[in-house]
């Protein structure tokens, strides 16, 4: 056996139809199953004009400063209703619900405003028309709102009243960023050029903050006192 | 030649025991390494899969020379109708809570960061400059789907806010004990990108 094999060997005639054979599937393996994925880094993101919610020393003046409210909420649970109503509600979502995302849709408002409805299924389809619409028409209703809004007195973009976003947090967090993005965009264009993305710089611009959330220990037993909070914010 | 065909005098020699496939394995041996050293195989990362929301304003991060960047993942559709779940990944750990109730991704991922803290370059804050912040930038990848709540929490913990490892109660407010990150990017994408 030893001695065919240095024959063949020698003779240049070993078979390497089996060899080749196996490195064609692993290769065919390995080129069908692979995907180089992007690095994280490289993905777009939103740079947030404030610093985040770091907690502020106490300090601080007690009074509350004045500040403008987005609020977000879901589009089935309008003004009207007392907490334990709101939990009820949601409850009733929860066991009767079609499953998968309950809370499709929501509406968003700024301070006393009439409420905009965004439809959380038009955010799914990517590139599309609907998704293109829906952009503009929050976009469009936040510039407004803000335009309405802006302190003349104020010398710069910081000394704007700081925007907050008060969002349902059983929503989704899609709702959230696209109220953020279209403040974000307004200051954009208000600055006169994109927001500066060396994070030292970020200080000087508009104050933009999710606001904490309202249930800190959270309970799903609450969510009816939130929910009355945000739907009858100013 | 109206009809007919002409019969080829070049034979190729197919027969041929001689052909050389040595160049041939080399090119496949090349291809073979070089897809098992650069590819990731994702058949078990299709359920991690994060579907950023749609803005605007999306833009790639430009994180200054001497800063550092850390990407928090956030998966998991926490909506009703399935287990209120969530997954953190930081560093390539993973972090899971089980329940509304269960802190456990975020007192890993506080974990986590508490180490970023002690080992990163800082900066005294501006408005307080007792309270050291880390020249890190953090950015928050969440799926679009998931529940506002989680992303909301991630935010607190990760700004030291709130303590998880005591049932999401305050965090001391002494800027000498506090570890906090405060400057956050989120990813998301352009309306237009497939």
């Amino acid at each position: 056996m030893a001695e065919d094999f240095s024959d063949k060997l020698s003779e240049g005639k070993l078979d390497l139809v089996p060899m080749i054979d196996c490195i064609m599937l692993l290769l065919l393996f390995f080129i069908l199953t692979t995907k180089f994925t992007a690095e994280e880094k490289a993905i777009a993101s939103l740079l947030p004009t404030d610093k985040g919610q770091a907690p502020t020393p106490q300090t601080k003046p007690v009074e509350p400063p004045k500040q403008i409210n987005i609020c977000i909420f879901p589009e089935t649970m309008g003004k009207g209703f007392q907490p334990s109503e709101y939990q009820n509600k949601l409850q009733a979502l929860k066991k009767d619900g079609p499953g998968g995302e309950i809370l499709a849709n929501a509406l968003m408002r700024i301070g006393g405003d009439e409420p905009m409805m965004v439809v959380g299924a038009q955010m799914k389809v990517r590139g599309s028309l609907e998704l293109q619409k829906l952009m503009d028409g929050v976009h469009t209703y936040i510039f407004q709102a803000l335009a309405q809004r802006e302190n003349a007195s104020a010398a710069t973009r910081k000394d704007q009243d700081p925007v907050v976003i008060n969002c349902f947090s059983g929503l989704s967090w899609k709702f959230a960023i696209i109220a953020y993005d279209a403040v974000r965009e307004y200051e954009a264009v208000k600055a006169g050029s994109k927001m500066a993305s060396d994070p030292k710089m970020w200080g000087q611009a508009r104050e933009i903050e999710f606001a904490p959330p309202r249930i800190r220990n959270y309970s799903a037993k609450e969510l009816g006192e939130e929910l009355y909070e945000i739907v009858n914010m100013q | 030649m109206i009809g007919g065909h002409r019969k080829s005098k070049h034979v190729l020699a197919f027969a041929d025991a001689d052909v050389d496939l040595v160049p041939m394995i080399d090119c496949i041996f090349l291809l073979l390494l070089f897809f098992m050293l650069c590819g990731r195989i994702t058949i078990d990362q299709r359920v991690e899969q994060i579907t950023v929301p749609p803005t605007k304003t999306a833009t790639k991060p430009e994180i200054p020379a001497g800063w550092e960047h850390y990407v928090i993942n956030v998966y998991g559709s926490t909506q009703g109708g399935h287990p209120p779940r969530n997954t953190v990944r930081i560093n390539n750990q993973n972090f899971t809570s089980s329940g509304q109730d269960d802190y456990q991704s975020y007192i890993k991922l506080r974990q986590v960061l508490d180490q970023l803290y002690d080992r990163s370059e800082k900066l005294p804050d501006t408005k307080n400059p007792a309270l050291m912040l880390p020249k890190v930038v953090l950015e928050i990848r969440a799926d679009a789907d998931t529940e506002y709540r989680v992303v909301q929490e991630i935010q607190q913990v990760v700004s030291d806010s709130i303590d998880p490892n005591n049932g999401m109660k305050p965090h001391a407010v002494d800027p000498k004990l506090m570890k906090p990150f405060v400057y956050l990017l989120f990813t998301t994408r352009k309306p237009t990108d497939k």
